[in-house]
């Protein structure tokens, strides 16, 4: 009997379940996979090594299943997005018409930082309507944070258990009304900074950067920081509100950069995410562009105003 | 070897070479001038002072500025009117006013010289705003013309144009230093440059430069050297995806930084895009 999404639904049916043992993740994970197969659905699987080896011993047939082999999709939430995007359009073209995914997102519980997969668990509701896709999150309990089980009790709108009942979890949120995590913050940032500008260029902020970062951080992180400081400072400078102050810090291998503006920032909670709509020349072009680097990127709302913090390291992270 | 990029003070100046000088007055330009001639006919190069106004009034400037005493005949430098090159049509020809620099070049040559310099003060000719396009297309074309033979040339520009000087000088070899954040220049195999960094600040200032490049013609693809490129953010490549989208032939790019290929992909440009990407 088929479970969940309906044939023929449109739109993302987003749904996760938290399992506590190699058993409750197989009853969660072979009924998902087995009904994709024998309905002739394209079955897309991204978990660790380890999880795909022993799917890979559980299921019958793998003919149809694909395990995404580049691990770089998860390297950032906005990359994730679009590389997903590209094989749900790949396989729609071939006719599918549904798809399945499943996965498990980085979080301290897999090695991993949950940091920005937040707003990703919010905004995938939206962003992959226009696909037939049928998306299980599985979580570990062992393993996973308080706070990710609370993420994603309010990114998706229904829980499925290990014995297959399926519930509408009462705690979702819309994307619109999501409530994204405030950025830990680093502790560099309770110290004083390497060097404050206020209301300068994004030239002389790059050059700022330049100066501190060479040494500090490989040439493709620095590269990768001067491209990001570079978009906030001029997002600041002509969407946000002045003052605009860029500080930078040092430490060894590892530089941060917040670049702060007194006004309310994007109000799309999409931002930086997906391309922004339209005229390439607005405000979401550059935050997209930012997300897709390798270096860490927080954008935190405050009453006192909008920031953009990005942190590249020489080792990962 | 030609200047490209910044000159931090003015110093000597090749067979080729194409520089922009911004100055506050003609008091200030001329001495400059002088040195510009003097070190021209110290190098074999016929030099001419290109200008409007009274021609015996403009003789003795030059006699004064070259240091060679008032004129009689000498050959080795010239006066020579604005309406000489320039024409009297209006909007001037850039490629008819680029024919008139080859030929008083080839005159030069074919009369013993190593080449051709000028010296011109272009502020009146570009004040009105209406004339400003033709005239930068001068400059692209001669920009072109210097790289690839014996012109050197000092562009004057008065800083009471303002704003305008900028959309001037970034389309020379050589500007002096802190006036524009980026140049489009010629390479020696026709190439065009770009040098500096290009950001949300100047977009529209390169958008402008863009609209004034044109494939040579018979040219089958258009080239753009990156490798002096310090930085271009999104904005600037996009900028020049659209210009590529719009030429009439392709556009290659070659020589692009590393900061640059990752803005490219990042984008998509590499697939997606009008360019091609070259040697990258």
């Amino acid at each position: 009997m088929r479970t969940g999404a309906a044939r023929g639904q449109v739109g993302h049916f987003h749904e996760a379940g938290f399992y506590s043992s190699d058993a409750e993740f197989r009853a969660l994970i072979v009924p998902f996979a087995e009904e994709g197969i024998a309905a002739g659905e394209p079955v897309i699987i991204g978990y660790d090594d380890r999880k795909n080896a022993l799917i890979r011993s559980w299921l019958t047939d793998l003919s149809a299943v694909t395990f995404p082999a580049d691990s770089g999709v998860y390297a950032t939430p906005t990359r994730a997005i679009a590389a997903y995007r590209r094989l749900f359009e790949l396989h729609v073209a071939q006719g599918a018409g549904q798809i399945r995914i499943t996965g498990e997102l980085p979080n301290s519980g897999n090695g991993g930082m949950f940091d920005g997969w937040d707003r990703y668990e919010a905004a995938v509701n939206t962003v992959w309507q226009d696909f037939p896709v049928w998306g299980l999150c599985l979580y570990d309990t062992a393993t996973a944070a308080p706070v990710v089980r609370d993420v994603v009790e309010r990114t998706h709108p229904r829980i499925v258990s290990p014995s297959g009942v399926r519930r509408a979890s009462d705690r979702f949120q819309v994307v619109a009304d999501f409530e994204a995590l405030p950025p830990v913050p680093d502790p560099l940032e309770e110290t004083s900074p390497m060097i404050e500008l206020v209301d300068r260029s994004a030239a002389e902020a790059r050059r700022a950067l330049a100066q501190i970062g060479r040494g500090q951080v490989t040439d493709t992180i620095l590269d990768d920081l001067l491209l990001g400081v570079s978009e906030a400072v001029s997002n600041a400078l002509i969407h946000g509100r002045p003052p605009a102050t860029v500080r930078i810090w040092a430490a060894p291998d590892r530089i941060v950069v917040s670049v702060h503006d007194q006004g309310r920032g994007p109000a799309d909670p999409l931002a930086g995410l997906v391309p922004a709509a339209g005229n390439a020349a607005t405000l979401g072009l550059g935050l997209w562009l930012i997300h897709q680097l390798d270096i860490d990127v927080a954008l935190k709302h405050a009453d006192d105003g909008f920031t953009v913090r990005l942190r590249g390291a020489t080792t990962t992270g | 070897m030609r200047i490209i990029g910044p000159v931090g003070s003015y110093r000597e100046l090749g067979l080729q070479d194409h520089l922009c000088w911004v100055h506050g007055d003609r008091g200030d330009y001329r001495p400059h001038l002088g040195e510009f001639f003097r070190d021209g006919l110290g190098r074999g190069l016929r030099v001419a002072y290109l200008g409007s106004g009274d021609a015996r009034m403009v003789r003795e400037l030059v006699g004064r500025v070259a240091g060679t005493g008032p004129l009689r005949s000498g050959k080795a430098v010239r006066v020579i009117s604005f309406e000489e090159f320039y024409g009297a049509e209006e909007p001037v020809d850039p490629a008819a006013v680029t024919k008139r620099y080859d030929a008083a070049t080839q005159e030069a040559l074919a009369d013993g010289y190593r080449g051709l310099r000028i010296g011109a003060d272009m502020t009146d000719l570009v004040r009105a705003p209406d004339r400003q396009d033709a005239f930068a297309r001068c400059e692209v074309l001669l920009e072109r013309y210097s790289s690839r033979h014996p012109l050197s040339a000092m562009c004057g520009y008065r800083r009471e144009l303002g704003d305008a000087v900028a959309q001037f000088a970034c389309l020379h070899a050589a500007v002096p230093a802190g006036l524009t954040p980026f140049q489009v220049f010629a390479c020696g195999d026709g190439a065009v440059g770009l040098l500096g960094e290009f950001d949300q600040a100047c977009q529209g200032a390169f958008e402008r430069a863009l609209r004034r490049i044109e494939p040579a013609p018979g040219d089958s693809t258009l080239i753009f050297d990156l490798s002096q490129i310090q930085f271009m953010d999104h904005h600037a490549l996009l900028s020049l995806d659209s210009y590529a989208e719009a030429c009439p032939v392709p556009v290659v790019v070659r020589s692009a930084p590393p900061l640059v290929r990752r803005a490219a992909r990042v984008l998509g440009l590499e697939h997606l895009g009008h360019l091609r990407l070259g040697d990258l």
